[in-house]
């Protein structure tokens, strides 16, 4: 234990945060976090404060860059306004598993449950949407707080928790010693691995023609991305991944057999409803990714992988759970793990991509080559990119086609929302990305749409000189709605087409440097430049106003009944 | 099927987990029947008792999502069958009609009641039982119009084995 300092509250938190190794805070100031700001001003330089436009930024950019690294994303809010601008990114963190400490102001002790100015219950209201959140009220709680936050926040199932901090408690003096918590009696974060599960589950791998693992985010979040592909290429069975999923194999790996879900690939898809053995590891069955649940996986026996007990058997039954962190289960399925040819069914995945590609991918939206494409532009960014760089997206139509054309060689490189596909993510949770691993390039991809409900931010880019690289796909329509309204509402465009400003004019007011496309010819070249670009860049593309993202499973629907066109 | 189902859970007494608790049930849109906290055996663990109606699949994937607060110990959840469970009711009846209507005194007798309160206005007779029992009481009662106000306790139970030392073990056992 370090020897005890008396300090006030506010500077007692900043030294947890920094004991927790905290070394970037996202946050917004106001009122009931003044004197955490004050103590802010002091601790420059070992805290690098970023002070966004608006409390929403705040959270995403600390969800992006938990993401990315792999570490707690740490946000600050005021009391009321700044904590309620917190919700909608906690409520993101909780569905995505993302490991987060949001710290908000609060009035006074005295002044609780009075109404009082800025008062906002932030304890109820986040109850449900964190993995744990308490209220400090005095400042000799502050150290044993954060520890449990840290703690909490990224044992086991990674998620958000929320400490709302009185005024009182911050100005307060105490005796401080951290203490990193280990270990709550009432929380096992990682289950003991049962080895007559690993048997049970080698053998009925061993007797399956035509295995296929569903790899979600538990495989990064476990970091068992090596222990994956070992297994995988012992027994020779190929790989899907989820949305959340993507990136934690490589795409060229030739057991990848692409993405899952509704905008997924036809082979993994397909090879899902054919298969007779399904290793789910470290995902969710989530709606998504299954379609109609009574017609799923209809040959398939299931092994599901998870470390959150309430994930097995919610959604789906199957017929062997295992309790466990998908590292450890990984590595105990390879022992006996037998491998096989499976030529026919390698053969199976094949084919059915060749008609994905017949079908979609080599089939452009724009066929006479007037227009830009969507799935052009990631196509070429990823080629231009060379698998290499973090892929951060907004939501819609550009996410869809964010996730089926880039292209990774390495995990944690693309960042989304997925669970509660949340507008207005990506820009900021890019920015959160590109400051936690400043040495990789980040791309961030948007909507017209998207972007508009987050775009505040570019004056924290500008600020912080943030060398993000930014791309909107224009069509001029909240897309992905429209695609819903075109196919299932009989092109009836109720409220989805938008009239927008030059938003590369709008960048430059930040003093990005920007470029506008609106030619086919010229999209090359303005990817050349976006890339090359040494710090901050902005494109805006203009594409075609109609395109459609396929193939897709129509919500609800078999995962069989796949279409392909409009 | 729906049937009646009692959680037990036992947790760190801290503040928001009976919040956390209820709000596994109100977003499956659960209507709990009754509810219970007290401290368990065990100094510093309170034990929720907690009964509703839903179906075993509901309320099993319900227990997981409560296993997850991180204050919540242990919990379970039970069949009613399962438990011996009683609960406590009073009963208000005008004294008037007490003492006038020949029937009360054996109805009470028959029924194990106690008097616990007895004034000009009013008799307040208190009883014991099951679920069953205090209800059919209460509709005797009402019956002969003779029910002024009724209450009753959530429930009490205990389990047939001992869940508590389970409890005691698993706390012994993390340290
Ligand atoms: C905050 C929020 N509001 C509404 C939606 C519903 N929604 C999903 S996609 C979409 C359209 C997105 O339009 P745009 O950002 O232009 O992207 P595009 O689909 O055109 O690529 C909408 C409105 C949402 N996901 N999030
Ligand atoms: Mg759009």
């Amino acid at each position: 234990m370090a020897n005890k300092q008396r300090v006030k509250g506010a500077e007692a938190l900043l030294m947890s945060l920094i004991a927790e190794g905290t070394d970037i805070i996202f946050g917004y100031p106001g009122g009931q976090v003044i004197p955490i700001y004050d103590h802010l001003y002091d601790y420059k330089d070992q805290i690098n404060h970023i002070l966004t436009r608006h409390e929403q930024g705040a959270v995403h950019a600390a969800q992006g860059f938990a993401r990315v690294t792999g570490r707690v994303g740490v946000c600050m809010a005021t009391s009321g306004p700044g904590a309620t601008n917190l919700v909608t990114g906690i409520a993101d963190a909780m569905l995505d598993s993302t490991p987060l400490v949001c710290i908000t102001g609060q009035v006074p002790q005295t002044l609780l449950g009075t109404d009082a100015f800025q008062e906002a219950d932030i304890i109820s209201m986040t109850m449900p949407i964190t993995k744990w959140n308490f209220q400090v009220t005095s400042a000799s709680e502050i150290a044993g707080a954060v520890a449990k936050a840290f703690y909490i926040a990224q044992s086991g199932r990674p998620g958000p928790v929320l400490i709302d901090i009185t005024k009182n408690a911050q100005v307060e003096e105490v005796d401080f010693a951290y203490k990193p918590c280990i270990y709550l009696r009432s929380f096992q974060p990682k289950p003991e691995f049962d080895p007559a599960l690993a048997e049970k589950a080698v053998e009925m791998i061993n007797r399956a023609e035509k295995p296929i693992i569903l790899a979600g985010q538990g495989i990064k979040l476990a970091g068992a991305e090596q222990a994956l592909i070992e297994f995988a290429e012992a027994g020779n069975i190929p790989v899907a991944q989820t949305l959340m999923g993507i990136s934690s194999v490589a795409n060229d790996h030739p057991l990848c057999v692409g993405n899952l879900g509704m905008h997924g690939n036809v082979a993994a898809n397909e090879m899902t409803q054919h298969s007779d053995l399904i290793i789910a590891v470290g995902m969710r069955f989530s709606d998504r990714v299954t379609g109609d649940l009574k017609t799923y996986a209809p040959h398939a026996e299931i092994i599901h992988v998870d470390i959150d007990q309430a994930e097995l058997n919610k959604n789906i039954r199957v017929a062997l759970l295992v309790h466990a962190d998908a590292k450890d289960a990984l590595e105990a399925f390879k022992v006996g793990l037998k491998y096989k040819d499976r030529t026919a069914w390698f053969a199976f995945a094949k084919d059915k991509a060749a008609l994905e590609d017949k079908l979609v991918i080599s089939c452009s939206a724009d066929p006479e080559g007037k227009q830009i494409t969507m799935s052009e532009v990631v196509q070429r960014l990823a080629v231009a990119e060379k698998s290499d760089a973090v892929i951060v997206t907004d939501v819609g139509q550009n996410q869809m086609f964010g996730a089926r054309y880039s292209r990774f060689n390495r995990t944690r490189s693309f960042v989304t929302s997925g669970g509660l596909g949340t507008m207005g993510f990506g820009l900021p949770a890019a920015m959160g990305a590109k400051l936690g691993v400043p040495d990789r390039e980040v791309v961030c991809i948007m909507g017209d749409g998207g972007f508009q409900m987050t775009m505040q931010e570019l004056g924290t880019i500008m600020q912080n000189r943030i060398g993000l690289k930014m791309i909107v796909l224009n069509n001029n329509y909240l897309g992905m709605v429209r695609q819903w309204q075109q196919l299932f509402f009989d092109r009836r465009y109720s409220f989805t087409d938008l009239e927008n400003p030059d938003f590369a004019v709008i960048a430059s007011a930040y003093g990005i440097p920007s470029r506008r496309v609106t030619e086919p010819c010229d999209l090359e070249a303005a990817i050349a430049e976006l890339v090359d670009a040494p710090g901050a860049f902005f494109l805006e593309v203009i594409v075609k106003r109609e395109e459609n993202v396929f193939p897709m499973v129509p919500a609800g629907a078999s995962l069989s009944k796949l279409i392909f066109n409009e | 099927m729906n049937k009646e189902y009692i959680v037990i859970a036992f947790t760190e007494n801290q503040i928001g987990v009976l919040n956390r608790i209820t709000a596994c049930y109100l977003r499956r849109k659960i209507n709990i029947e009754s509810l219970k906290v007290s401290e368990s055996s065990i100094k510093g663990i309170s034990m929720f008792v907690i009964s509703a109606y839903t179906t075993e699949e509901v309320v099993s994937k319900l227990v997981k999502q409560i296993r997850n607060i991180i204050d919540v110990i242990e919990v379970k959840y039970y069949n009613e069958d399962e438990l011996i469970t009683q609960e406590i009711a009073l009963y208000k009846i005008s004294s008037k009609l007490f003492k006038e209507n020949g029937r009360v005194e054996a109805i009470t007798r028959h029924w194990n009641t106690r008097i616990i309160e007895f004034n000009p206005q009013y008799v307040v007779l208190e009883k014991t039982g099951t679920r069953e029992e205090i209800e059919e009481l209460r509709a005797e009662l009402e019956r002969g119009g003779l029910l002024e106000e009724f209450t009753r306790s959530g429930s009490v139970v205990i389990h047939r084995d001992s869940i508590e030392e389970i409890l005691q073990n698993k706390i012994d056992s993390n340290v």
